[in-house]
């Protein structure tokens, strides 16, 4: 089947989800026969990792972009402050107190010009894409070890979530419910 | 040339001073995370989930009747303001006669994702004014903020003023919009939802990135060339140890809180145009109706000034001032500075309130 998208990378990205869910049609009778015991669960569910490590390729491409910005900012303002420095450093008499004027300069220039750019709009819109698609892979990954912690016979990350919000809730109705809610204490824990 | 060789013995003179206090240094003084800070003895006096309220020891015979009660920040710890004996905010008002209580918000786990604005203001904080209420005999107290603290206070004086008596805002961050800082930048654009929903809660490593762009070279270089400069000074290496511990222990900040914070005041800006919502309840800056002494810094580069001095004029307090000191943000209450400056004035003002 064709792509409808002539975008390359959604070729790609359908092909291998394409192939990722044949194979996993095609070996479920296999790998069922061979992978017993606990194990038996990851076989069945490896299917989802290999999707998410697909899912993941275009976030990843995205990641590096941002991040080659996100030095070529940092790496843009150095050697401007640098150049700064330097076409400062040559009006600094050179002798023993020179040193401590130089660091002042460099400092100073540095600071300013790094403050600039931290306060960037440029800057902060891709910073912040650089950390949205990392948290995005990290969510995959979360998906992931889910997947495994699953075949472990352990909890989940949206498992465990769910009891800390019923935990929550809980406190919140017994808040509500006694009023006496406040446990008062008397120790000495200054340690002085 | 002649001045160049002239140099020469000063610079083999220096590196060879450094090199000896450099050797000489950890026979001097205590493994940094040792370090003890704070000076002025205190009880544990009301415990709840991760917080602790602190009651100071009073160092006068005679105390003011309205107690004190400082909200401090949810960045950071709580002993900046004893750090150290001759900069401690805590003992300068005791020894001018005040009764402290301090809010240490603890170090939330991921079980505490889902606290937010609502729990902070109207559970714990109001907990906290209830128990000093019954302990001193009183309907009100002052109430202290400082930093997120105060906007924690101003939300709880704004839902509750009928128990707070005087609120003092330090540095307090209020209008987002008109926050200059670099912070208030990467906040604006910042996906807060996406960080929550992964993460739960923010973690003290983001907020290390955002301590480091401010002022990196002063803060992340220069810093530590003087440390290497001051070795020989004892008083300033423990001053400095203090500190960097005190940095070092930044706890994480509950997930919902944050979302709450990062898109209520830095992005939507609800709280000083009136439209803020807490657990179902309007926050109007102006139900503030009670005495307000606002401080804020004018080299304060974490909450700007320009964030903070909104409230002074969005709340509707008649009996209300408005200081701006030439200091920075931590500069504003541990600093022999604040000794001098800020807190007589503070003080004088507050006593003829209470």
């Amino acid at each position: 089947m064709k792509p409808q998208s002539d975008d390359m990378f959604e070729y790609y990205k359908h092909t291998s989800m394409f192939w990722n869910d044949m194979i996993a049609m095609m070996s479920s009778k296999p790998s069922s026969l061979m992978a017993v015991g606990p194990l038996r669960n990851l076989t069945e569910n490896i299917k989802k990792i290999s999707q998410e490590l697909i899912e993941a390729n275009q976030e990843i491409v995205d990641f590096n972009t941002q991040l080659v910005e996100y030095y070529q900012h940092l790496g843009e303002t150095w050697i401007g402050a640098q150049k700064k420095v330097m076409a400062k450093i040559s009006e600094i008499p050179q002798d023993a107190e020179s040193i401590e004027a130089y660091k002042r300069v460099w400092i100073d220039i540095f600071e300013n010009d790094f403050t600039q750019m931290f306060d960037n709009k440029s800057f902060s819109k891709n910073y912040n894409k650089l950390v949205t698609t990392e948290l995005q892979l990290l969510k995959r990954w979360n998906t992931i070890m889910d997947v495994m912690l699953k075949s472990a016979n352990m909890p989940t990350k949206e498992e465990i979530n769910d009891i800390y919000k019923e935990l929550f809730t809980l406190k919140k109705q017994i808040k509500k419910i006694n009023p006496q809610k406040r446990t008062r204490v008397r120790k000495n824990d200054s340690g002085i | 040339m002649t001045q160049e060789f002239d140099s020469v013995p000063t610079i083999i003179g220096d590196f060879l001073n450094f090199s000896r206090n450099l050797v000489e240094l950890p026979k001097k003084i205590t493994v940094p995370h040792e370090v003890k800070i704070g000076s002025c003895p205190y009880d544990v006096v009301y415990e709840e989930d991760r917080i602790r309220m602190l009651h100071y020891k009073p160092l006068t015979s005679k105390q003011i009747q309205i107690p004190l009660v400082i909200s401090y920040a949810i960045v950071n710890r709580f002993q900046i303001f004893d750090i150290d004996p001759k900069k401690s905010w805590i003992r300068h008002m005791l020894e001018s006669g005040f009764d402290v209580y301090m809010i240490d918000w603890g170090s939330p786990t991921s079980m505490d994702k889902f606290l937010g604005f609502d729990e902070y203001v109207n559970d714990y904080l109001d907990n906290c004014v209830e128990y000093v209420c019954d302990q001193s005999s009183v309907d009100k107290v002052s109430l202290q903020g400082y930093c997120t603290g105060g906007t924690l206070a101003t939300v709880y004086s704004a839902l509750h003023p009928e128990k707070v008596k005087n609120l003092i805002a330090t540095a307090p961050v209020i209008d987002g919009w008109k926050d200059t800082t670099v912070v208030s930048n990467i906040a604006r654009n910042f996906d807060v939802d996406k960080m929550v929903d992964v993460i739960g809660n923010m973690p003290p490593e983001f907020m290390y990135y955002c301590f480091s762009i401010l002022k990196p070279f002063e803060q992340g270089i220069e810093k530590y060339l003087k440390f290497f400069q001051n070795m020989d000074n004892e008083k300033y290496v423990d001053s400095f140890l203090k500190i960097e511990k005190w940095l070092a222990e930044t706890p994480p900040i509950p997930g919902e809180l944050f979302k709450q914070w990062i898109k209520g005041i830095y992005q939507e800006n609800l709280l000083v145009q009136n439209k803020m919502f807490v657990g179902n309840q309007h926050v109007s800056l102006k139900n503030i109706k009670m005495p307000l002494f606002t401080q804020v810094a004018v080299g304060d580069h974490l909450v700007s000034p320009e964030c903070s001095m909104p409230l002074h004029y969005a709340v509707g307090s008649e009996d209300k001032n408005l200081e701006i000191y030439p200091t920075g943000h931590v500069g504003m209450i541990a600093s022999s500075f604040s000794q001098k400056n800020v807190l007589p004035k503070l003080t004088e003002w507050l006593k003829k309130r209470s």
